[in-house]
């Protein structure tokens, strides 16, 4: 009798049928949809903060930055965005052209001999709170280079000046730098050898004169903020919010502004994530995008011009040669050498048109005596080879007293494709030497820092040309580049580097370059990588927008905006 | 005989008169039953403990190396085609060179005639040649995996021919087994194009027999001959980015994520127990001082002190996180359990059993062994339960954010954040460990929510 009382225990709890389904699904369902309009209305609302990717009314153009500028003190720079934004707002004596010609910049007509050099300023050459531009403030700022306090990692690029190395090795007072102002309007330069490339060195931003007096009130800040500058270039800083964004705006006391343009380029983004700055490219709220392996699909897709440039650098893993570090060993390195295949990280890893396997430090493109560098000096041959290097292991680990290596550091940068192919490199010294590694990301700033103190075993750096002769890369590895963050210190490389740079016969200076291509391949300096190219998609109406090896890049001064219809 | 004598005798002392007609419950038996009649928390309960047995288990069965890069399969989906043709051993290829001929001034170029394919289309490389163009000072090579026309979209600008007296161009990069557009164009000095001479090209997957026996697919490289076909590696849910199991590294980066999920509440809620306790049974101004800790202790910012721990722990980069990430968790996390635990303490210890307790001479230790805690359980195991779910997202959260585990260890947070990268175009890694994420979670949240039904001692006495 009491049996139905027993079924309608209150033991019964809720159960999930058909009814409590439906309205979970009904609350979902809403909340989903509130959240929609709350989303979209916010996205309205955000729509004002940036503009179109072109405006021909404004004369603007849109882009993005991978990163805020670290050094804006062109006698400190080293990095391609500093360089990049220096491009834009100032000018050495000389400048490469749309053709990627040299022409005058600061200077109107200019003389090199195997001895000295010499520069005559143009008189409407103005900075940009309308003082001239003079002699005297090259002069400025090369000693500001090679002065020892100010520890410029470019210093070694003005050493074919006399004296300057010595000054930048404390040996000698600034004032000894062969560099005279002999009129306002007049640079006279003596060399310590024939540099026969100079005028292409005169293009380089850390060449860029620097206005003395503003200089010394700025109190140490020069750089650091868009009023802490003064610009001589064709275009200004008008607005710099740290990280967020960077303005840039026609400079009306640049000497040629009738050339220039376009009124503004507004980097509003500074963002390395590729797939934000290729939606909004999509969006069309930046007007050039850089295409990654990920989003290459997605760009066939939306049946982009897609096109292609090489950007000239060369990736390679550098290696640590301080005494204290396991890659001092010269089997070790040999080992990791030769279980490197550049081709599969390009073909499989890096996927991206454009990239070389790299063979060699020097790239493909460089000019040699009559024709390419690398056809008359071939690269090493390297087959990759996973026995040889697990002898050269057993070997490196008997010389060591190890039974068993210490992981390595590998230092990296945080963008995914370097996440990507250092898991890869990871995975390749494991599987093949059965070698630990540690990945170390760190951001730009940092990686650049470690990099300095020597702090890992391998990491993966790059170099891009800063001149148009081989000497660009042949000297990153002398033992008195600041650049060589592995410290590899080889009398021999040295002298081959001195052959070369202190030669003015091609013949004799191209076959001292083979030799040091031939030493880095035999001491296992490096592992080359590859060469880097870079595919992108462009805003179809802005026009003359110019990409390069050497030199600015991407460079925006001599581009206009088409009208609509006309692009 | 003796039926008389038998017809009377003591009677018997019937002890079980009021009879229980159903088996006494204890509280966990009842708990039990309540549970079993929630159906939500029942799924709940076997999907947490399928999961168990994934992590645990799976890499048992699942024998895949987590780490390994199957680099012939880099990112394919489930169930994609596995055939793969034996072929010789790759040689380089010298390539075809013409003599460029001159071409008249002031004509447009015309269009390179014939674009053939020289020997097999392999994912190794596609070899194209065509016919020299008379004046081009340059050709370049578009590929498409979607067909140009109508709009002439050329694709992806593959390579550039800088030599115009060569006329072909082998292709390397990152081939698969589909079909190509090819389009070859001719440039003049001043850099315009020419129209496109066009070329569709179905690549077949191919593998060296060293290669194939060394990815074990065969035994030995004697096995198999140029034209056999074979079947790649198994991939049951794809590849990512590396050409690694996504199956294995599921499994293996479920580990960190429970580890770090049950352990760190395990830790945290006993730490809560311990100090509401104490802070509960002291009451008074010993209990206030003590929960004004909890409450600065509740105020601090766990993604600094997770940071600040890093720090301590002296974590190299390259290091795992995991063990600063825990000890910021168990840190920071106990006062949510102290509180709950507390408020019971000071409401059980005014009950009228207490004091009687007390009134027979109880210790403090049993009173609190005895009485308290164990009438606190339920609420504890309900924290416990809530709090497992909120530490596997912190945990998924952080190895997001790069703070976690360190490659290659898998973890399912690190995991979601490399396949957001590919989210257009290989779905397939980003969903497979958030759908994980997700489920764990509600699981653990509906248990949870069970458990607080079956537990909660006012129901019971409804009874």
């Amino acid at each position: 009798m009491s049996d139905a009382a027993e079924s309608t225990s209150p033991v019964a709890a809720p159960r999930l049928d058909v009814s409590a389904l439906l309205q979970l699904l009904c609350i979902g369902g809403l909340g989903v949809a509130v959240l929609a309009v709350i989303l979209w209305v916010l996205a309205q609302w955000n729509e004002g903060g940036a503009g179109e990717a072109v405006d021909l009314a404004t004369g603007t153009v849109t882009l993005t930055l991978a990163q805020e500028p670290p050094q804006m003190d062109s006698t400190r720079g080293t990095d391609q965005v500093s360089f990049r934004i220096l491009g834009h707002v100032m000018e050495g004596l000389l400048r490469y052209d749309e053709n990627d010609g040299l022409v005058g910049a600061m200077a109107e007509r200019w003389r090199i001999d195997d001895q000295s050099a010499t520069f005559w300023l143009r008189p409407n050459a103005r900075w940009s709170n309308g003082e001239p531009v003079t002699a005297h403030d090259f002069v400025f700022a090369w000693r500001k280079v090679v002065e020892p306090a100010n520890a410029s990692q470019y210093a070694f690029i003005l050493y074919g000046i006399r004296n300057a190395e010595a000054v930048n090795n404390g040996e000698m007072p600034v004032e000894a730098l062969a560099v005279r102002a002999s009129d306002d309007r007049t640079l006279e330069v003596e060399f310590a050898r024939p540099v026969p490339y100079f005028d292409k060195l005169t293009a380089f931003a850390t060449y860029n004169p620097i206005n003395q007096a503003f200089y010394e009130s700025t109190d140490g800040r020069y750089g650091a903020d868009a009023d802490e500058l003064l610009y001589n270039g064709p275009f200004v800083i008008s607005r710099w919010v740290h990280g967020a964004s960077l303005r840039l705006e026609k400079n009306p006391a640049y000497w040629d502004a009738d050339r220039i343009q376009l009124n503004a380029i507004d980097h509003a983004y500074i963002t390395t994530d590729a797939n934000a700055v290729l939606n909004l490219f999509k969006d069309d709220k930046v007007a050039l995008a850089a295409l990654n392996a990920e989003n290459l699909e997605d760009a066939l897709q939306q049946r982009w011009e897609i096109n292609r440039f090489s950007t000239g650098s060369v990736y390679f893993l550098e290696l640590n040669h301080r005494p204290e570090r396991l890659t001092s060993n010269y089997h070790l390195r040999k080992a990791l050498q030769a279980v490197n295949d550049p081709a599969e990280l390009v073909y499989k890893i890096i996927k991206l048109p454009g990239n070389l396997p790299g063979n060699s430090l020097f790239p493909v493109w460089l000019k040699g005596v009559h024709g390419h560098f690398r056809q008359e000096h071939p690269a090493p041959a390297h087959t990759p080879d996973e026995a040889q290097g697990r002898r050269y292991l057993a070997r490196a680990l008997d010389e060591l007293g190890l039974e068993e290596l210490p992981p390595l550091v590998m230092l990296t940068g945080d963008s995914p494709s370097a996440n990507k192919q250092s898991e890869y490199y990871q995975n390749v010294f494991k599987q093949k030497l059965g070698i630990d590694v540690k990945i170390d990301r760190q951001i730009f700033k940092q990686r650049l820092e470690k990099m300095t103190a020597g702090d890992f075993d391998l990491v993966a750096a790059g170099w891009g040309p800063d001149y148009d002769d081989p000497m660009t890369f042949a000297d990153l590895f002398a033992s008195w580049n600041e650049n060589n963050r592995g410290r590899y210190s080889n009398p021999a490389l040295d002298a081959q580097v001195d052959i070369a740079r202190s030669s003015s016969d091609a013949r004799t200076r191209m076959g001292a370059m083979a030799e040091v291509q031939q030493m880095l391949y035999d001491d296992a300096v490096i592992l080359v990588q590859y060469e880097s190219g870079s595919v992108y998609v462009a805003h179809p109406r802005v026009q003359g927008l110019v990409r390069r090896v050497v030199g600015t890049d991407p460079d925006y001064t001599n581009a206009w905006i088409a009208p609509l219809g006309a692009g | 005989m003796a039926a008389a004598t038998l017809s009377f005798e003591p009677v018997r002392i019937e002890r079980d008169v009021e009879t229980v007609a159903r088996p006494s419950l204890s509280y966990w038996q009842d708990a039990w039953i309540r549970l079993k009649a929630n159906t939500r928390a029942l799924i709940s309960l076997y999907l947490v403990i399928g999961l168990l047995a994934f992590t645990l288990f799976g890499p048992l069965i699942w024998r895949v190396d987590p780490a390994v890069q199957d680099l012939d399969q880099i990112s394919v989906p489930p169930g994609a085609g596995r055939d793969v043709t034996v072929v010789n051993a790759y040689t380089p290829w010298q390539g075809v060179t013409a003599t460029p001929l001159p071409g008249e001034p002031g004509r447009t170029l015309a269009a390179p005639a014939v674009l053939a394919v020289v020997g097999e289309p392999t994912t190794r490389a596609v070899r194209l040649r065509w016919e020299p163009v008379p004046g081009a000072a340059s050709y370049r090579v578009f590929r498409n995996i979607f067909d140009p026309e109508p709009d002439g979209a050329l694709g992806l600008p593959i390579g550039d021919v800088l030599n115009p007296a060569n006329v072909s161009f082998e292709d390397r990069l990152d081939l698969k087994p589909l079909t190509y557009y090819y389009s070859v164009v001719a440039l003049d000095g001043s850099g315009a194009q020419s129209d496109r001479a066009a070329a569709t090209v179905a690549v077949t997957r191919v593998i060296t027999a060293a290669e194939a026996a060394q990815k074990g697919l065969i035994e030995q490289a004697s096995d198999a001959r140029p034209g056999d076909v074979l079947q790649l590696q198994v991939h049951p849910l794809g590849t990512d980015y590396l050409g690694r199991d996504m199956l294995a590294r599921l499994m293996h980066g479920a580990r960190v994520s429970l580890f770090i999920g049950i352990i760190a509440p395990f830790a945290y809620v006993m730490v809560g127990i311990l100090y509401g306790s104490v802070a509960g049974f002291m009451a008074g101004r010993a209990d206030q001082i003590l929960m004004r800790f909890a409450d600065f202790v509740v105020a601090l910012p766990f993604l600094l002190f997770m940071i600040l721990f890093r720090i301590l722990f002296n974590v190299q980069p390259g290091d795992d996180g995991i063990y600063p990430m825990m000890v910021a968790m168990i840190l920071l996390g106990w006062p949510a359990a102290a509180r709950l635990v507390r408020g019971q303490i000071l409401q059980i210890r005014e009950e009228g059993y207490i004091g009687a307790s007390r009134l027979l001479g109880a210790k403090t230790n049993y009173l609190v062994l005895r009485h308290m805690i164990p009438n606190t359980m339920g609420v504890i195991l309900v924290t416990l339960t809530f709090a497992v779910p909120s530490a596997i997202f912190t945990e998924a959260f952080l190895s997001f954010i790069g703070m976690g585990v360190a490659p290659p260890t898998p973890s399912w947070g690190s995991m979601c954040n490399e396949g957001l990268k590919t989210m257009l175009t290989t779905p397939h890694e980003l969903i497979a460990p958030a759908a994980l994420i997700s489920v764990t979670v509600l699981a653990f949240n509906l248990l949870g929510d069970g458990l607080r039904d079956a537990l909660d001692a006012r129901m019971r006495s409804t009874e």
